[in-house]
């Protein structure tokens, strides 16, 4: 089936949903292709708030300057500013949607504090913000009767005279491939946490926008830059929300030392997030850590606050490691959670692929630099969303839609068919995944250095060369799993690639990339970005681009 | 540890390959006349592992064909609703150790439910009741300027948080009585959110709304048996929901239906007589004109007079009655 | 053993011969049921849904009118039982519900100390009263029948008021019973469903599918009868089953037992003497597998 549209998005997430919304109210006729229910995106997981600089007393400078800082510098100022600027707007914009925001005694909206900011500007709804959010913009999608094709899995986008028309994607519940042109494209297909394992991402997080885009030629930006959060639960690697510390919450280790006052004595357990992780490794290499964990202590909070502000950790506890935390500390470890680089785009988040918008974790616009700050990510969505929407359907006013591209269908229908016609090799996805994230966690993780990212590239080349034999372990069309994890593979090893390329490219410690072979910030060589592009049959090309530096000179950066 | 884990399996297609089921596919599992096809798997995993971690193991290093939806693992994302041992679960919050039950454990997709494949519903009927209650705000005018949020307490939001926390799984729906019997129930969740916006001081259409959920398939069709407050993994008690909206329903003057009757002619009765009177109950619940009805009913009637369970024709107050219509004049409010 | 009896609206008007049935087996059981001849209707949910205060008020009035007995508030009916303990469960944790109900119960001359423990006979049989002397009650093994059981909504759940989640053995007493009497319980889903009963009066056609269904399922696996604790469902499992037999256009014809009509039974009681002769649906034929003839 060829089926289309103005502009397409990619993904129903916050950022894709708000895209889809925006998009739709300019007029244009927008649709959304998503590999899950709306409902289900990972969205929902963002616990603990959403920054803007709304209250009394605060300003979008004070955020800027938090958010720059945070990124250690690598953020372009210009995105941020935009981000700041508009962030009161568009919480209140949600607001009026009905997200039911914590209020203080006025009736107004209230804040907590979070990690990173000179002042308590995060917004939430008890530790389910994004949920929050997610549930009221999906009602406004079927309030404006945007088109939605779930359980759409995208294999390919489709690129005609250099611009991109639409994508190819497989109907799960049929097993049919279509052809959705669109005159815009907007990829909003979310994060890739489970290149890494463990993660606090969840199963569907695989990298699909970012290997997509790059395959089409758009060049992914600070790829190095992957975020390790400080409170994820022992064992399963769940997020235990940084709201946690924004109540009060305490980081302890086997001698029931805050540690923190060692590395951040001024903003303790409130300290951006790479600083907390690197501590917290810190600690536990150096014996005072408990069973490679450290404690998340909330006991003083309360039963009042952790019921209140904090239900949805207080449970996961309780489901997962069987803990109360009224009662009792939770072990909890650094694990991957966010990635600040993806696919480069301007503040409307147009790409370098005419036709092509990007929003979301899976852009880098980039306002996260070398880490991001605590509930900056929902807003990035939010703010980023919005504006690709918008820009996305002025520029397809101009455009006449396509008539081709069914060859790129027939090719992708020929590739489905060979994988599934592949016989049994061994090579399972389950394995090839795993093997994949656990190399990437060891060798790529909160501390690198060239020898390991060296083996990473190496170990890499083999994968992909499995890659090329792998099987699928299931023959049917209906909902076939089997294959679209075997995608997502694919996926994977390409983030994989251009992460452990740019993080070996980039030779010095900033943000989220700390180098045990290059421990110090290098503003003189490397304050700039990386990009990475595709070339068939070669290497990808390593380019650079210079940091937005508006009103904030880099400088040493403490907490 | 070691589990056994027995799946409900469905390909409409069939074409499982050599290392899933071997054989022919069965009918739908809805179709009752049918005995449903399960495959038995045994995985070897921690004691506190969760049901899906063994499906995910059995779908990672078993059998690749096993179709079943999962995202967070952990209970947000409300994707892997199903049937574990006959009710209504996450099955990324249910124990496997818990759900061991002779030996086994078995998931399956909910029989109230389409099923796609395997472990994997059709939940249209889910989305499309989530739908029909315009589950969006209907801003108060006037809206506040685009940089000011409406005033409200913080109690207000508060009070629906706990409708807010409906991850859409699903699980009341599947295990809810009278959706079993009645397709055009809106259901727990839809109802849940229904009162969401209902009960959102910035909503201005309110009233419409208890007007609407008030009619066929609405709040009165909920049989009550708490099932839904059972299931529920996030606390929302859908029940408890569908009853506030039926007070405030009713507060808003929708009573002209046969729940409000059956509950006006209860406490009446109580308030009069201190005990139920069954004679009047059924009468004035259909409503005394409804004649069709009201036959209905009869050949029922008829037998339980000829069995000898008729109730007594003069119904009888119990002793110390006064006291029963004292407390109703002092705190029976509507019933007064 | 004394209990501050409770019969209900019920066993007192559609369903004389649980009332019959429980005095029936009283002596056997060496229960002194001191009947709470003035205690109000639960309002079986309905007013607790519309007016909580109200129902709070009325409830606890019972309750304070068991505890002046110094005894356990003992029911024979699932629904009174789960709004009792509803009420019980809030007004023993809130203190300012509970002194709003002394408000209006104290102008009445009575007070609730929130010390009432309600428990249904069910739950008496294994908690107060015991296996064994339930067993030594036993003159007829019930061998042969098989029996499945039906609880009723309001005794299940919601679980937390129940003391189900402290004593989740209570889920399963009707089969640990059925099995104590020699008979073989029947295991299908319907047993811990809802009756339909709520929604007669006002959703007749699905709520006698919801009994039919549940009763065809457990027939279907081979169940003689149906015994439930609720004379609620029996009104509708029982009282409605012709009626649900046109709903689903097939016959039923499968007796529904009270709990202490089984008990009864098993004691070696006379069918008329539980008065298993005034069903809408004829218990004979269940009553023959155990050779005994109304």
């Amino acid at each position: 089936m060829t089926i289309d549209h103005d502009v397409l998005v990619l993904g129903a997430g916050l950022a894709g949903m708000r895209a889809a919304l925006e998009a739709a109210r300019e007029g244009a006729d927008v649709a959304i292709v998503t590999k899950v229910h709306p409902i289900r995106s990972h969205s929902s997981a963002a616990q603990g708030g959403i920054n803007a600089a709304l209250g009394e007393g605060d300003s979008w400078e004070s955020h800027a300057f938090d958010t720059i800082k945070g990124s250690d510098y690598l953020a372009d100022q210009d995105a941020v500013e935009v981000m700041c600027r508009e962030a009161p707007a568009d919480i209140v914009e949600f607001e009026h949607m009905g997200v039911i925001f914590y209020r203080n005694e006025d009736g107004k909206l209230g804040t907590r504090a979070f990690g990173g900011a000179s002042q308590a500007r995060t917004y939430f709804v008890g530790d389910i913000t994004g949920q929050a959010l997610l549930v009221t913009l999906y009602d406004q999608i079927l309030k404006a009767g945007v088109k939605v094709y779930e359980e759409w899995f995208a294999t390919t986008l489709y690129v005609e005279n250099g611009a991109c028309r639409g994508l190819v994607a497989l109907e799960m519940i049929t097993g049919e491939l279509h052809l959705v042109r669109a005159k815009a494209v907007i990829d909003a297909a979310g994060g890739l946490g489970r290149v890494f394992e463990p993660s606090t991402n969840a199963l569907i997080c695989t990298g699909d926008g970012y290997a997509l885009a790059y395959r089409a030629g758009a060049p992914l930006m600070d790829m190095e830059m992957v975020q390790y959060h400080p409170t994820t639960l022992a064992g399963s690697g769940f997020l235990m929300s940084e709201a946690a510390r924004g109540e009060g919450a305490y980081l302890l280790n086997s001698e029931g030392e805050r540690f923190m006052k060692r590395y951040a004595p001024n903003k303790m357990e409130l300290a951006a997030r790479d600083v907390c992780s690197r501590s917290e490794v810190t600690e536990i290499a150096e014996g005072r850590g408990i069973d490679g964990n450290v404690l998340l202590d909330c006991r003083h909070l309360g039963a009042d606050v952790i019921l209140k502000k904090l239900p949805q950790i207080h449970e996961m506890a309780l489901d997962y490691v069987g803990l109360d935390m009224i009662k009792d500390p939770i072990p909890v470890r650094p694990g991957m959670h966010y990635q600040m680089g993806g696919v480069k785009t301007d503040a409307t988040g147009a790409t370098r692929l005419q036709g092509l918008y990007a929003a979301g974790e899976v852009a880098c616009v980039s306002v996260h630099g070398g880490n991001r700050l605590g509930a900056n990510s929902l807003l990035d969505t939010i703010v980023f969303g919005r504006r690709s929407g918008k820009a996305s359907a002025a520029y397809v006013k101009g455009v006449a839609g396509s008539r081709g591209g069914e060859n790129v269908l027939h090719a992708e229908q020929a590739r489905m068919q060979e994988l599934l016609a592949r016989p049994y090799t061994g090579e399972t996805h389950a394995r090839l995944r795993l093997e994949l994230a656990t190399m990437m966690d060891k060798h790529c993780g909160v501390y690198r250095n060239e020898a390991g990212l060296t083996e990473a590239l190496k170990r890499l080349s083999g994968l992909k060369a499995r890659y090329e034999k792998i099987a699928v372990g299931d023959k049917s069309r209906i909902f076939n799993q089997a294959l679209t994890f075997a995608l997502e593979v694919g996926f994977m090893l390409d983030c994989a690639d251009a992460i452990v390329r740019s993080a070996l490219e980039r030779k010095e410690s900033r943000g989220a990339q700390s180098r045990t072979d290059y421990p110090e910030r290098n503003d003189a060589e490397w304050l700039k970005h990386i990009l990475i592009t595709y070339r068939t049959g070669k290497e990808p090309e390593l380019s650079y681009a210079p940091v937005t530096i508006t009103q904030w000179k880099p400088e040493a950066r403490s907490y | 540890m070691q589990f056994t884990i027995e799946v409900g399996r469905y390909n409409p297609e069939g074409n499982y390959d050599e290392r899933a089921v071997a054989g022919k596919p069965y009918p739908p599992p809805w179709d009752k006349a049918s005995p449903r096809r399960y495959q038995t798997y045994t995985v070897d995993l921690p004691a506190h592992a969760v049901v899906l971690d063994a499906l995910i193991a059995i779908r990672e290093y078993q059998d690749e064909s096993l179709a079943v939806r999962c995202a967070c693992r952990s209970a947000i994302c409300g994707s892997c609703a199903m049937w574990v041992n006959g009710h209504a679960h996450l099955a990324c919050k249910s124990k496997l150790t818990t759900f061991t039950k002779d030996g086994k454990t078995r998931v399956e997709a909910p029989p109230s439910m389409p099923v796609i494949r395997d472990l994997v519903a059709d939940m249209t009927p889910f989305w499309e009741k989530h739908h029909a209650v315009k589950p969006w705000l209907e801003a108060k005018q006037p809206e506040p300027p685009p940089m000011e949020e409406y005033r409200v307490p913080n109690a207000a939001m508060e009070e629906l948080i706990q409708e807010v926390s409906c991850i859409s799984c699903g699980a009341c729906l599947m295990d809810c009585e009278s959706f079993a019997v009645n397709p055009d129930f809106l259901g727990p969740q839809a109802l849940a959110q229904a009162y969401r916006y209902a009960g959102d001081p910035r909503d201005a259409e309110t009233k419409e709304r208890l007007g609407a959920y008030s009619g066929p398939g609405g709040i009165w069709d909920c049989t009550h048996c708490y099932e839904c407050v059972t299931q529920c993994p996030k606390g929302v008690a859908p029940l408890e929901q569908i009853l506030k909206l039926r007070r405030l329903a009713v507060d808003a003057g929708f009573t002209n239906n046969a729940g409000t009757r059956h509950a006006d002619a209860f406490a009446d009765s109580v308030k009069h007589s201190g005990r139920l009177n069954e004679l009047t109950l059924l009468p004035r619940s259909v409503g005394f004109f409804n004649i069709l009805d009201q036959l209905k009913t009869l050949p029922s009637a008829f037998n339980m007079i000829r069995a000898g369970k008729l109730p007594p024709l003069i119904h009888k107050s119990i002793p110390g009655v006064q006291r029963i219509k004292n407390i109703f004049a002092r705190v029976g409010g509507r019933f007064k | 053993m004394r209990v501050a009896f409770y019969p209900g609206c019920v066993s007192k008007g559609a369903c004389p011969e649980l009332y019959v049935a429980v005095n029936a087996i009283a002596e056997p059981l060496g229960l002194q049921l001191e009947e709470l001849t003035e205690a109000p209707c639960t309002g079986a949910g309905v007013i607790s849904e519309q007016n909580p205060e109200l129902a709070d008020a009325l409830n606890g009035l019972t309750l304070a009118m068991a505890e002046s007995k110094g005894a356990h508030l003992m029911t024979i009916c699932s629904t009174c039982q789960g709004v009792l303990s509803n009420h019980n469960h809030h007004l023993k944790r809130d203190s300012a519900r509970l002194d709003k109900v002394n408000a209006t119960i104290g102008d009445q001359g009575f007070r609730y100390g929130g010390t009432t423990e309600v428990k249904h006979l069910l739950w008496m049989l294994f908690e107060d009263i015991g296996i064994d002397r339930i067993k030594a009650a036993i003159k007829r093994k019930l061998t042969g029948l098989k029996i499945a059981p039906f609880y009723g909504c309001y005794i299940l759940r919601p679980a937390e008021y129940l003391g189900l989640v402290e004593r989740p053995e209570r889920k399963t007493y009707l089969e640990q019973l059925i099995g104590l009497l020699g008979a073989e319980a029947v295991e299908y889903s319907g047993a811990t469903k809802c009756c339909g009963f709520p929604m007669l009066t006002f959703n007749r056609d699905k709520s006698l599918a919801m009994a039919g269904n549940h009763i065809m399922e457990a027939k279907d696996k081979g169940a003689d009868l149906l015994v439930t604790p609720c004379p609620l469902c029996h009104l509708n499992l029982d009282g409605q089953q012709p009626d649900a037999a046109r709903v689903l256009k097939k016959p039923i014809d499968v007796p529904i037992f009270h709990l202490p009509q089984l008990l009864g039974l098993a004691f070696g009681l006379s069918p008329e003497e539980l008065r298993l002769d005034h069903h809408v649906v004829p218990t004979k034929g269940a009553l023959e597998k155990v050779e005994l003839k109304v």
